[in-house]
């Protein structure tokens, strides 16, 4: 089961303005690849052009070998059945209707439909779960129900590739999930060849075995989602800067879109002691904002110094689980020096990193800008050193170290820090 | 399955409404006659039947005017009726535009100004028995098709919306001629509206003759287009990609129901609404599915038709009203009335 794909020179243009620039590309059998890429891309032409809906304007595409225009139209529609993205149906038939003229490839001009049919239109409607609605209208159900009828409708053709056009658009992600579910069981347990342009890119990455992404009608990689599906490629497609990891739920590649590239670059650098998450927030909008940060004194592998390394910043860690050596806080005292001000997010302080709070201290003595970040909660204890980390914290207050949980408002008072600092 | 059973019922009702609606329109007329002469004569022509019934109870003349007169328009009433309906029902499905009709490739206007033409150059050659102005209504009805599937067609496609814009644009281009026509040859003025009102008067059996292969035909093909027709309105691409070949299935139902029109329109004058409500109500009934609506479609539009001429040679006897007033007069309120009642129209 399943067709191989391949695309010579592909090339489609409308109205002169050129979509599909030269395409060469094999998709292989039995595969679940999703075309994603920005908007404007070209990732609905592509799959209009293997779905023969539009002819290329140069160059061809081969269906196993062979020209998709030798095909004829019942032929092809048992070979490839095509759910475009959702329009309305305007026509009252029922979704048993709708379903049964999945068979029409099968049948020629004089012939009615038999058992054999209405079994496999029944199979289709068991699959994708709709065959309770058999009887209802096909404008009067949900837009979920709906896009199942379409598939079922598409699985009646007994076809061997089937093509999508964003089936989730349009759904909530209940919906979503589902749709996705059913195309990889259709894709697994039938070896039904899926491709789907998909505009979630988490949705691709977590359902799709192989990617293809477009970029301004030219392919930018195709090949297996993890390899595809990288940080400096996405950032090339989209514009955007990309935070690639893996989810702690699916284990599936998660894509955090993190800024649009486009962003102030300043000089002066901000020094944030984090750890434990609790500087992840501050972290991304300095950067944001285009700072240079500086971090630490962190743990390896704390998901705080994870974030900066990603975005490229300044680290000083510490060993995993081990004490904060005189060292260490040596380094990151130097990297505090240099910055324009310090932030002390609000972290859970224990034997281990109180001396990063000692450090804030000095520099607060020093006379460099301290400023907490505060998002203690009021109930919970963060301070397992009985006391000791809490009564930093005030003596600091009272030395005048400001407080805020309000994180605008943080990166207003640096931005006229910088101004004055400039003036 | 409820499906076939409710669709039978109709059918059947369809059926007996006909035959209630032959046997009522062949008995009312300046000469009444009795409903059971009426069957009794049919009845004499069928083969079975015919052997087995006794007309001598029936008068000469009686059997004359049935035989002659009323019988013959009743089943060109049948035919016109039917096939402006079943035509009517493709253009729907085809275009997906509940305002569409027989006449939407210009088919009327072009009819009207090929009819005109012969009228004002008092053309009085005949062929087979057919009046020039049939025969340049007819003409004229291909030439305006003509032009516009021409015009609509776009690099081997014919956009729906094309189509429409050309058909509207060629029409009113062909009725602009018309106007001039009747503007510079004021004294055929009568004639020119007489025809293009539409009517069955005066009707025979060659006229019968001349458009039952047509509507027979042309239903046929509608018919065995009918899985086309109900995936194309899931959208052209849908269509195509369920082995529909789109351009080629429009291709011919524009040519079959443009020729069918143009056949009813060369003998009966331009009978409007017909088209566009029939199929509409019947479509109310039995839903979306061409299988089905074009049939009974048919049927529903040759019983109004021979329902609506009944009505026009009756309700001002002696004088005969042209039966497109009163399709327009029955269905243009009928249709506000089912716009208002359902929004299942589509």
């Amino acid at each position: 089961m399943g067709k191989t794909i391949q695309l010579n020179n592909l090339s489609f243009a409308y109205n002169e303005r050129q979509i599909l620039k030269a395409l060469n590309l094999v998709i292989g059998r039995k595969t679940f690849l999703s075309i994603i890429g920005p908007n404007g891309s070209g990732k609905t032409t592509l799959l209009k052009n293997i779905a023969r809906n539009l002819k290329p304007t140069d160059g061809g595409i081969l269906i196993d070998q062979r020209a998709l225009e030798t095909y004829g139209s019942a032929e092809l529609a048992r070979e490839m059945a095509v759910v475009h993205q959702q329009t309305d149906i305007g026509a009252a038939f029922t979704v048993h209707d709708v379903v049964m003229m999945g068979r029409n490839p099968h049948l020629t001009r004089f012939q009615q439909e038999n058992a054999h049919d209405r079994q496999i239109a029944d199979q289709a409607m068991q699959w994708t779960s709709v065959d309770h609605l058999k009887e209802r209208l096909i404008n009067e159900i949900s837009g979920g129900e709906r896009q199942r009828v379409m598939i079922a409708k598409a699985l009646a053709q007994e076809p061997t590739l089937l093509l999508l056009d964003e089936p989730t658009s349009f759904l909530d992600i209940h919906h979503q999930i589902e749709i996705l579910e059913l195309l990889k069981k259709l894709n697994q347990e039938k070896g039904i060849s899926v491709i789907a342009v998909i505009h979630d890119l988490n949705l691709a990455a977590r359902y799709s075995q192989e990617v293809l992404l477009l970029h301004q009608g030219k392919v930018l990689a195709l090949g297996a989602t993890e390899k595809v599906m990288t940080a400096a490629n996405l950032e090339q497609a989209y514009h955007m800067e990309m935070i690639i990891d893996r989810n702690a739920y699916t284990g599936s590649l998660q894509v955090c879109p993190v800024s649009l590239r486009q962003r102030k670059s300043r000089t002066q650098c901000i020094h944030v002691i984090g750890g434990g998450g609790m500087g992840k927030e501050v972290i991304q909008r300095l950067h944001q904002d285009g700072w240079q940060v500086s971090l630490g004194v962190v743990n390896k592998g704390d998901s705080d110094a994870e974030l900066a390394r990603r975005l490229g910043m300044t680290i000083i860690e510490e060993e995993p689980f081990s004490d904060i050596q005189a060292t260490t806080l040596h380094s990151a005292g130097i990297a505090a020096n240099k910055a324009m001000a310090v932030i002390l997010t609000s972290i859970p302080i224990g034997r281990g990193n109180l001396a990063n709070i000692q450090m804030a201290m000095e520099q607060q003595k020093s006379g460099k800008t301290v400023i907490h970040y505060n998002t203690y909660l009021p109930d919970v204890d963060f301070d397992y050193v009985k006391g000791e980390g809490a009564r930093l914290l005030e003596e600091m207050a009272l030395a005048g170290m400001e407080s805020t949980n309000d994180l605008d408002q943080l990166m207003a008072q640096l931005e006229a820090m910088a101004h004055e600092a400039e003036a | 399955m409820r499906q076939t059973h409710r669709r039978s019922l109709i059918f059947t009702g369809l059926m007996g409404v006909l035959i209630m609606a032959v046997v009522l329109a062949a008995s009312v007329g300046a000469a009444a006659i009795a409903p059971g002469d009426v069957l009794r004569v049919i009845a004499s022509y069928l083969p079975w039947l015919g052997d087995r019934v006794d007309v001598s109870s029936v008068s000469l003349a009686h059997e004359s005017i049935l035989l002659h007169i009323r019988l013959p328009r009743i089943a060109l009433a049948f035919l016109v009726g039917g096939s402006l309906s079943v035509a009517g029902s493709a253009m729907q499905g085809m275009l997906k535009n509940p305002m569409a009709d027989p006449f939407i490739m210009g088919t009327s206007s072009g009819a009207a100004l090929g009819a005109a033409v012969a009228i004002v150059l008092r053309l009085n050659q005949s062929l087979l028995g057919f009046g020039a102005v049939s025969m340049m209504a007819f003409a004229g009805a291909l030439l305006a098709t003509s032009i516009v599937y021409r015009l609509a067609r776009i690099g081997g496609r014919v956009p729906v919306t094309a189509l429409l814009l050309a058909g509207i644009a060629t029409g009113q281009f062909f009725t602009a001629i018309l106007s001039f026509l009747m503007v510079i040859a004021s004294r055929d003025v009568n004639s020119i509206v007489y025809w293009t009102l539409g009517s069955l008067s005066s009707r025979g059996w060659q006229h019968v003759g001349l458009v039952v292969l047509p509507a027979l035909f042309g239903t046929a093909v509608l018919m065995f287009h009918s899985r086309d027709l109900n995936l194309l309105l899931l959208g052209e691409d849908t269509a195509a990609n369920t082995g529909v070949p789109v351009e080629r299935v429009k291709r011919v139902l524009l040519i079959t129901s443009t020729l069918m029109t143009a056949f009813m329109v060369s003998v009966s004058g331009i009978i409007g609404f017909v088209g566009l409500i029939v199929p509409h109500a019947t479509r109310f009934f039995t839903g979306p599915d061409h299988r089905f609506l074009i049939p009974a479609s048919g049927l529903a539009g040759g019983i109004f038709l021979i329902v609506a001429d009944t009505l026009s040679r009756t309700v001002i006897a002696p004088t005969e009203l042209p039966v497109g007033i009163l399709t327009a007069m029955a269905g243009a309120p009928f249709f506000i009335y089912l716009l208002r009642r359902s929004k299942k129209i589509s």
